[in-house]
């Protein structure tokens, strides 16, 4: 066997874990699953990407959210925290999704221009532009109501595209709603419900699924003891 | 772009195999055959190309958005690349070999070609080297199948091995007693193949204890069937159970220590399949090395039979097998005498004849990667 495929039979599990806003509400979650990251962890000025913890072969890598998906998809990391806004962007075949964090809640949703909102009649539309982070599932949730959905693909600060002529309608995550009201909007549809899920690589959890289903369980007590509080 | 690299670059999922991947690639394939026949499975070469309705009726049907079509201009009849060996298979069997005895055992080594790779697997065309046992069906022919595979893969020195059972009826049966509409049915689908309990319990309404359940019980074999065997499950789906039991039973007899999962609620790409169903995996390859499972052979007016396959992937097991120890090649210089070609071969050289006298014959060895150039009257190995 070569170097390359031998360095893959690594008895290690990765974690993938997304930057920003969820990583503080996983952080609890973590040690109640009896997981201590480095220090350099918990420094956001921190240039290191990956991580070990206090448990030996357990190494943590902090990504994009959108990236988690990929990295498990691919079997470059066994665990992942992702939205289930992201899951359903990628729609992975190799990504179990085996458990409900109840975390980093909020809600996925079609927005327009309060002023468009009231003269507007969505069962005469064949086409919309839409301003998303998400243009697979835009796509997929138009086309399930037979209107083409043409996506034009943001990273961000998508509320400024209907005020700019960009596009009338936005798909986005909103959580409690402020962004939405000071830039004019309004949610005209709710696609999902989100909220953060622990997934695993399909491929590992046939091949390692003693300790993989160790670390799920250990994962779901954490969010029971959360919700018990 | 310049002409040169507009005339390299290929489509994208389609790629060049080069020395010496592609001489590696022939060898595996022929190893496997050679396990397959050892077990009386003869090969069929069917057409890569043949007329769409036959290609994409019963388990093509599956692949049918996959396959790449085109116009035959003498019959003037669509025509389809084959996106799938099996369905050429189960359509020999059915026809030019229906007299054949039963049970009839197939093996087949083919390239296929498919519009849209996966995330895992971006290759358009890839070899599928598999067989298929015609006219059997039971715990026995299953298990013979799942055997052969592991074997085929042990020959290749591929391992650990891990094989993941499943029972893609079991669930059809369940979802279609709950009197759901199509797209609830799609979605809890989707969810039970993500594992995805959350949405799972959304879906399935009242019966989510039950679907929760199921999911539990997937993961390594004899806790799976432990919890399997306290679900309360209707007739048809307990003999699904069953029946996944006992072919866990004979692998484990015959293989015992081999790493078994179950997983009773898997169903994607399993969607043609009438009973039980595996996936093969390595432990540390990231993607599956083959898979396969029951199926019925739509019988076009004759008896329908039943028929078990498997499929290894060809690119998967390449990736899996790493790096190949590249030949021993000797330079035999210009002039050297036939039989001393003959005789290094025979002691499993490569040789490499020089064409035409050369000043230096070592800085030709070199040149040419050979390790030994011939050289009074033994190969002598080049220092580097």
């Amino acid at each position: 066997m070569s170097d390359a495929s031998a360095a893959t039979l690594r008895p290690t599990i990765v974690l993938a874990l997304p930057k920003g806003r969820i990583l503080k509400e996983i952080g609890p979650l973590l040690a109640a699953a009896g997981i201590v990251p480095e220090t350099a962890f918990k420094d956001p000025e921190a240039r290191q990407l990956r991580f070990t913890t206090n448990v030996a072969g357990f190494e943590i890598i902090r990504v994009r959210s959108f990236d988690v998906a990929t990295f498990v998809a691919f079997g470059a990391a066994e665990l992942g925290i992702a939205g289930s806004d992201v899951l359903m962007e990628f729609d992975y075949d190799e990504i179990y999704a085996p458990l409900d964090l109840r975390v980093g809640r909020c809600r996925l949703v079609v927005a327009e221009p309060e002023r468009l909102a009231s003269g507007d009649d969505p069962s005469r539309w064949s086409h919309v532009r839409v301003a998303t982070k998400y243009p697979s599932l835009t796509r997929r949730h138009f086309a399930a109501r037979g209107v083409q959905a043409e996506c034009i693909k943001l990273n961000g600060a998508m509320e400024l595209a209907p005020t700019l002529g960009l596009s009338r309608h936005i798909v986005d995550l909103v959580s409690t709603g402020q962004t939405l009201i000071a830039n004019g909007l309004v949610e005209v549809e709710r696609i999902a419900e989100v909220t953060s899920r622990l997934i695993v690589n399909r491929a590992a959890m046939k091949t390692r699924a003693a300790e993989l289903e160790f670390w799920i369980e250990r994962f779901g007590n954490a969010v029971d003891g959360q919700a018990a509080r | 772009m310049t002409e040169l690299a507009s005339r390299s670059l290929l489509p994208a999922g389609l790629q060049d195999v080069l020395p010496p991947d592609a001489a590696h690639e022939a060898e595996v394939g022929v190893r496997l055959l050679g396990v397959f026949a050892g077990h009386g499975y003869e090969r069929v070469k069917p057409p890569l190309v043949e007329f769409e309705e036959g290609l994409l009726s019963g388990t093509g049907a599956a692949l049918a958005n996959q396959t790449f079509r085109l116009m035959d201009p003498i019959s003037q009849r669509m025509m389809a690349v084959r996106s799938d060996v099996t369905p050429q298979v189960a359509r020999i069997a059915q026809s030019r070999l229906a007299r054949a005895p039963r049970p009839l055992r197939l093996s087949y080594a083919e390239d296929i070609l498919r519009v849209r790779g996966s995330e895992l697997r971006p290759e358009r065309q890839f070899g599928q080297v598999g067989y298929e046992l015609i006219g059997a069906e039971g715990p026995a022919a299953d298990a013979e199948v799942i055997l052969l595979a592991l074997e085929g893969l042990a020959a290749l020195e591929i391992g650990p091995l891990s094989v993941d059972l499943n029972a893609p009826t079991l669930v059809t049966s369940l979802i279609a007693s709950l009197g759901l509409d199509a797209e609830t049915q799609r979605q809890l689908r989707r969810a039970l193949d993500h594992k995805d309990a959350a949405e799972v319990e959304r879906r399935a309404a009242k019966k989510a204890a039950l679907f929760v359940a199921l999911l539990a019980a997937t993961g390594p074999a004899e806790r799976a069937f432990d919890r399997l065997a306290k679900i309360e499950l209707p007739a048809i789906a307990r003999r699904e159970a069953e029946a996944l039991h006992a072919l866990a039973r004979l692998l484990d007899a015959a293989m015992p220590g081999l790493l078994l999962t179950i997983d009773p609620v898997e169903h994607r790409g399993f969607e043609y399949q009438t009973g039980i169903s595996f996936s093969v995996f390595g432990v540390g390859v990231k993607a599956e090395l083959g898979r396969g499972g029951r199926y019925r052979i739509d019988g076009a007016g004759r008896e329908a039979e039943t028929a078990t396959g498997c499929t290894l992937y060809m690119d998967t097991l390449i990736g899996a097998l790493g790096d190949v120890a590249p030949p021993r090649r000797v330079f035999v210089p210009h002039g050297s005498p036939a039989e001393a070609g003959r005789g290094l071969r025979a002691q499993g050289f490569v040789t490499l004849a020089g064409l035409a006298p050369v000043d230096d014959v070592v800085a030709e060895a070199r040149r040419l990667g050979c390790g030994y150039v011939f050289k009074s009257g033994a190969a002598t190995p080049v220092a580097s």
